[in-house]
């Protein structure tokens, strides 16, 4: 059978007392496809991983993974998912070589000898106490544990925050062994450069709405930033043609983040004396343009609505 | 065959692993009939996406500089040298053109740009000279 979607999310919302968690998000991520999962801390990722997995339930809208309805499949769901959790859970008084065994019971027989060789490649000794690991090496044998199984999804949930350089490297390159056999891959993270490498599809969530949603290339493509040098600092900025995601002022020059600029139109624009430089933003830079504005758009909002936060 | 690949340089991915290559075939890294490194090394050695890679390939096929062998892989074709030194020549052509347009925005004249440059030939070849002595 195959998949149209292997992830997929319908009009999802959740709320925690307060907190708006998710707020009818809606994506789907296709077979052999590499997708990341961005945004601030608290905008909701790892609510929206936790709820693919069936590890909470949602307030509304649904959620399928592998086909499988989140809600009712958890268990079905989680035995043809790897997940890697930002703080993997581990038995401490267990030796790796054990943590191994331990977790074989629960898949498949071929798991163990699969473990085996993930701690071969990753340089882990199987007798270490999982107690006298390292954050890198304790990661390794998550990862280790996440993959022996030959899961058709792997979920990443900050895998490689706080880990050196080599261990990064070498998460990436598991990642790209996964891709590379046509298995599909959520990678949620705060390394934006190492995501542009691997990532073909990105998701922006911010404060639990869905801001964008988009492959790669098409975003990186369709942006640009727009420099412009105005003789004044109060001066008014002219219309440019296309979409101003985002700007920011620094004193007598404007940024703007533009997406599909007409770039024909320009000369227009330029007459009157306007230095103009034009710009391929990085996606850490369209990342942080949004998330920026977003940001001063939410606070006047808040400040509009009542003296709450005086 | 190692490549650099900056995500954030604002070329595409797949556009830099087919410069990379066009540049190590032009200056002798990779010869005629050698293989290029497959798909999923390729794609680990640098830590890209295979997808990338594969389109990546895909271009340098089309451009005739990268042939399919068959069960073995892509190898260079023997019209490649040549066409990556001319490929090469107009891509240095580019950067200099950008060059320009930049010093031409910024107000810079057109016989500053030109001392400039014969400048940096001077030095070039003088550095070049001292290295060979």
């Amino acid at each position: 059978m195959k998949l149209k979607s292997v992830v997929s999310m319908q009009k999802v919302s959740k709320r925690f007392r307060k907190t708006q968690a998710l707020d009818d998000v809606s994506f789907e991520i296709g077979p052999g496809t590499v997708c990341a999962l961005l945004g601030a801390n608290g905008a909701g990722k790892t609510t929206a991983i936790r709820t693919l997995l069936g590890l909470e339930q949602p307030d509304a809208g649904c959620c399928r993974v592998l086909g499988w309805d989140s809600q009712k499949y958890s268990r079905e769901i989680r035995a043809r998912v790897g997940y890697v959790a930002e703080k993997p859970a581990l038995y401490d008084w267990m030796t790796i070589e054990e943590t191994g065994w331990f977790a074989a019971g629960f898949y498949p027989p071929g798991y163990q000898p699969a473990f085996d060789a993930y701690c071969r490649q990753f340089d882990l000794d199987p007798t270490r106490k999982i107690s006298e690991l390292s954050k890198g090496t304790r990661a390794k044998v998550a990862l280790s544990l996440a993959l022996s199984h030959q899961p058709e999804l792997l979920i990443l949930d900050e895998p490689t925050s706080g880990l050196d350089p080599l261990i990064r490297r070498e998460f990436l390159q598991s990642m790209v062994d996964v891709a590379a056999e046509g298995r599909t891959v959520l990678l949620c993270s705060h390394q934006v450069n190492e995501v542009e490498r691997v990532a073909e599809q990105v998701v922006i969530l911010l404060n639990g709405k869905l801001i964008c949603f988009e492959k790669l290339d098409e975003l990186k493509e369709r942006t640009r930033e727009v420099i412009l040098t105005l003789p004044e600092s109060d001066a008014v900025v002219p219309d440019l043609p296309g979409t101003v995601l985002a700007q920011a002022t620094f004193g007598h020059t404007r940024s703007l983040m533009i997406q599909d600029l007409n770039e024909t139109r320009l000369p227009d624009v330029t007459q009157n004396g306007l230095v103009l430089e034009i710009r391929r933003p990085n996606l850490e830079e369209i990342l942080l343009g949004l998330l920026r504005e977003r940001r001063q758009f939410d606070n006047s909002g808040r400040e509009m609505n009542g003296p709450d936060r005086s | 065959m190692i490549l650099h690949i900056d995500p954030s340089n604002g070329i595409p991915i797949y556009e830099q692993i087919v410069r990379q290559v066009k540049f190590a075939i032009a200056n002798g890294a990779l010869q005629v009939a050698e293989h290029v490194p497959s798909v999923r090394d390729m794609a680990r050695i640098s830590a890209v996406n295979p997808n990338t890679v594969v389109r990546a390939y895909r271009e340098l096929q089309n451009d005739g500089i990268l042939k399919s062998i068959r069960g073995t892989g892509l190898a260079v074709t023997a019209e490649a040298p040549t066409l990556c030194r001319r490929i090469r020549l107009e891509m240095i052509q580019q950067r200099l053109r950008s060059v320009i347009e930049e010093a031409a925005q910024n107000q810079v004249d057109w016989d500053e740009i030109r001392q400039l440059v014969e400048r940096e030939i001077q030095h070039q070849s003088e550095r070049s000279r001292e290295s060979k002595s």
